[in-house]
Parts: structure tokens; C-alpha cells; sequence
């Protein structure tokens, strides 16, 4: 019996006939979960971060070999944290972002990221706004260097972003010149993207930038820097390259996005 | 399970709920975090029983489910399958030795998540065995497996219902 219900919810919400709902369910256990993980958290974020600390013993204790052989050259540097100067770099990116051509033109709304990967099985960020600050479904999100990835899930004050290296991610892009039309395919977490439906004739070379091509239907608007092409192999027979990408917005220490209040046209 | 055993495993789930996407969020190894959701249908599919394992473990699951950006009742799927399949499997011993529970947690945990990227992959989520499964399935399995003995004593109490005369028996017939 609940094996049957079990099926029937999926079936039902991948079929998208109940999407709506589910997402809705899904929206209003966000708004209820989030103040109350909010306040947990800050209860027992230092336990955690106590198991966190005797988990990784061993690197923590090279980390501190390391940390402790730059202290000398460090004291010789201006007085500088590196974390602010990561996130004024980052706002800086953010900012040369946001003139972008086609996002220049788009209302934006700026967010910060609150939490990562819910899940082993998909790779996602939270960010600190939502349906009130008029983040919606599918609005495509940027960061420092490029492309992040879009909306997925929408609370009134969070909001759940798949990034483009997941998985279930496909961009449509374009490169070269003449102009080239591949697909960024997203390979999970720790995985570089790839380049897909990339023929054999087709130069591309390493370094080579990749941008959304905004065709009709697209995604994300044109003209967004996605990634850089770190590989590229032919295999003799094979209908496509093999292309290895690396996004161009750093994934792994996103602080601040700018969630862009775009929708595909219908 | 009597409407009071079944409040007690909502109340017990919504507490493991807020630690595991609190606590166990924050606890990465690999890449990959543990998953107290699946450990609650274990601990009662051992303490309980089939039937007792397939109903807590679709409840946690389907919790779970509100929170994740996966498809909307895989995990309570995956739960009570697994809820089960452990209840099933462990129905014939009375042994209470507390490996054998750490033991039963190991391999039912691997099950899990297999079945969860194999059932995902069925659903069109065929990207679920592009993440490090291998990773994934040693820190589940190995953190279910370190906290299934305290896990299956507590459903051993949750579970259990008062008998006629007012004297407390177990709803899974003496178990665990």
C-alpha cells in the first residue's frame, strides 16, 4: 500500500500534472523548516563543527603545519584577511557580471548564499531570498566569473539553485567564430562539465570561453559566460569530441549571486 | 502500530529531521553526508518488524522528501523498502547482539542508496549515478552502522504498545 503511494506521488510529480502541488508541499515545509533550522543551527552549529574538526584530525593537523610555515610571510603582507579579500573580489566580478549586455537590461535581485548540497545526489545552493523578494522558478542566477545555475525551488524567503555542474544540468552555448552551438552538460558533483554534440570538424581549443546562446526557448538570456574549455580529445570514429569544461564562476566558494528575473520566452 | 506508537515515530522523526539537515549537513566526509532519515527505517524494520520498518520508513522518507530537491516521494520509497527488507530479513532471529544491528545497518544502508540512485535513474534522474556512489555508500552505511545499536534501542521503546492488563509489551512480539 504504501509502496503503491509511494509511486503514485512520483509518478504523479514527474509527470508534472501535480508538480505544482508537490512544489507547493515542498515550498511551505521550506518556510516552516527554515526558521526553525535557522534557530537549530545556531545551537548546534559549534557541536558540528566539533565532530566536523574530529572527522578531518589529519588534514586539519597539515592544514596547521601550513598555516603555521605562511604565518612569517603572511606578517610581512599587508594587513589583509584573505577571506574579505575573496568576497571584494567577488563582488567586484559581481559587479563587471551585472553589466553584462543582456543583464544590464534585466531587473536583478542580490543574494547570498546560506547553505549547500541538502543532498548527496544533486548540487544545489540556498539562497537567502525568495518569492517576497521576487525570486521565482527557472530564473537564472549568476555569479562572480559567469553563469551558476537556475532556480529550482521557491520559498517566500529562500530559494534552491541547481548549479550548472549538476547533473540534471544542460546549457545550451555558443563559441568560435563562426559561430558554434554546443551543450554544457552538467557531470555531478566533482566532476568537470562537458562539451556535448561538439563534431570532430569543429576547432575548439583549450581555454576557449563558452557563453549561453540564448536560442529561442533557451534557458538563460545570451551572451553569459559558462565555461572554459580545459580538454579537448577526438576519438577516431566517434560523432562528437570529447570536451572538458570548467565553469567559469567559482562554484566552490560562492558568496554572493545575482538571481536575474528573467523568464524564457513561451 | 497503534495510533500512539505511530505519534511517537512522527515526533522521533521530526527531531532526526531537524538534526540531519542541521548537524548532519554539516558533517561532509568525501563529499557525501551521513543519512539519519534511512537509519530510522532500519531501526525499525529491526525492532519492529516488516510492517513497522515499511511505515516508519516511508514517513521519514516522505519528511525527508519535503526538504530535498530529488523527486517528491523517492526517499519515502526507498524507505519503506528498505524499512521492509530489514524487518523481513531480521524477522527470524531473536539474537540481540548489538553488532548484529550494526551489521544489518551496514548492508541495508548500501541497499538504500543504491536502490535510491537505481529508482532515481528509473524516474529519469539516470544523473544520480554520476555522483561518487562509492563515497556516498561507505559514509551512510558506515555512520548508520556506528549509531544503529542506541537507534534500534530507541524504537524498541517508541514502538512499543501497552497490552490489555496495562503492562507495557513490545508491538514487534519481544524483539530487540
Amino acid at each position: 500500500m504504501l509502496v503503491l503511494v509511494s509511486v503514485t506521488v512520483i509518478s504523479l510529480d514527474e509527470s508534472g500534472r501535480t508538480h505544482g502541488l508537490t512544489s507547493g508541499v515542498k515550498s511551505v515545509a521550506t518556510d516552516v523548516f527554515s526558521p526553525l533550522r535557522s534557530g537549530v543551527d545556531d545551537i548546534l552549529r559549534p557541536v558540528g563543527d566539533l565532530f566536523a574538526g574530529a572527522i578531518h584530525y589529519g588534514s586539519l593537523e597539515e592544514e596547521n603545519h601550513k598555516l603555521q610555515a605562511e604565518i612569517g610571510a603572511l606578517r610581512q603582507q599587508v594587513a589583509e584577511a584573505p577571506y574579505q579579500s575573496r568576497q571584494r573580489r567577488q563582488l567586484e566580478q559581481l559587479l563587471q557580471a551585472a553589466k553584462l549586455p543582456t543583464v544590464a537590461s534585466v531587473p536583478t535581485v542580490e543574494a547570498e548564499t546560506i547553505a549547500e548540497d541538502p543532498s548527496d545526489f544533486t548540487d544545489t545552493i540556498t539562497l537567502d531570498k525568495g518569492r517576497d523578494q521576487g525570486v521565482t522558478v527557472t530564473d537564472p542566477v549568476i555569479g562572480a566569473g559567469g553563469l551558476v545555475g537556475r532556480v529550482v525551488q521557491a520559498s517566500h524567503d529562500t530559494a534552491t539553485v541547481l548549479l550548472i555542474t549538476a547533473g540534471q544540468s544542460e546549457v545550451g552555448v555558443t563559441f568560435g567564430s563562426p559561430t558554434q552551438y554546443a551543450t554544457a552538460q552538467g557531470e555531478g558533483v566533482g566532476h568537470p562539465m562537458s562539451g556535448e554534440f561538439i563534431s570532430p570538424s569543429v576547432p575548439v581549443s583549450v581555454g576557449e570561453k563558452l557563453y549561453t546562446n540564448g536560442l529561442a526557448g533557451a534557458a538563460f538570456p545570451k551572451g553569459i559566460p559558462v565555461a572554459a574549455v580545459t580538454a579537448v580529445r577526438t576519438v577516431p570514429g566517434a560523432a562528437d569530441k570529447t570536451v572538458h569544461l570548467r565553469p567559469l564562476a567559482d562554484l566552490d566558494t560562492l558568496a554572493y549571486v545575482l538571481v536575474l528575473q528573467w523568464s524564457p520566452a513561451p | 502500530m497503534t495510533a500512539r506508537a505511530l505519534l511517537r515515530t512522527v515526533g522521533v522523526t521530526a527531531v532526526v529531521l531537524v538534526v540531519q539537515f542541521t548537524l548532519g549537513l554539516d558533517v561532509t566526509v568525501g563529499g557525501a553526508h551521513p543519512d539519519l532519515m534511512l537509519l530510522l527505517a532500519v531501526a525499525a524494520g529491526v525492532a519492529g518488524g516488516p510492517a513497522e520498518g515499511a511505515v516508519v520508513g516511508f514517513v521519514a522518507g516522505m519528511a525527508a522528501d519535503l526538504l530535498l530537491p530529488t523527486p517528491f516521494g523517492l526517499s519515502a520509497l526507498v524507505g519503506c523498502l528498505v524499512g521492509f527488507g530489514v524487518g523481513y530479513a531480521t524477522g527470524s532471529t531473536t539474537r540481540d547482539e548489538w553488532w548484529l544491528a550494526a551489521a544489518v545497518a551496514l548492508v541495508a544502508s548500501a541497499a538504500g542508496v543504491l536502490l535510491f540512485a537505481a529508482l532515481g535513474a528509473v524516474v529519469g534522474e539516470g544523473q544520480f549515478f554520476k555522483v561518487d556512489l562509492l563515497a556516498v555508500v561507505v559514509v551512510v552505511s558506515v555512520v548508520n552502522a556506528l549509531l544503529a545499536p542506541p537507534a534500534v534501542r530507541l524504537f524498541s521503546r517508541v514502538l512499543q504498545a501497552p497490552s490489555v492488563d496495562g503492562a507495557r509489551a513490545s508491538a514487534a512480539g519481544g524483539r530487540w
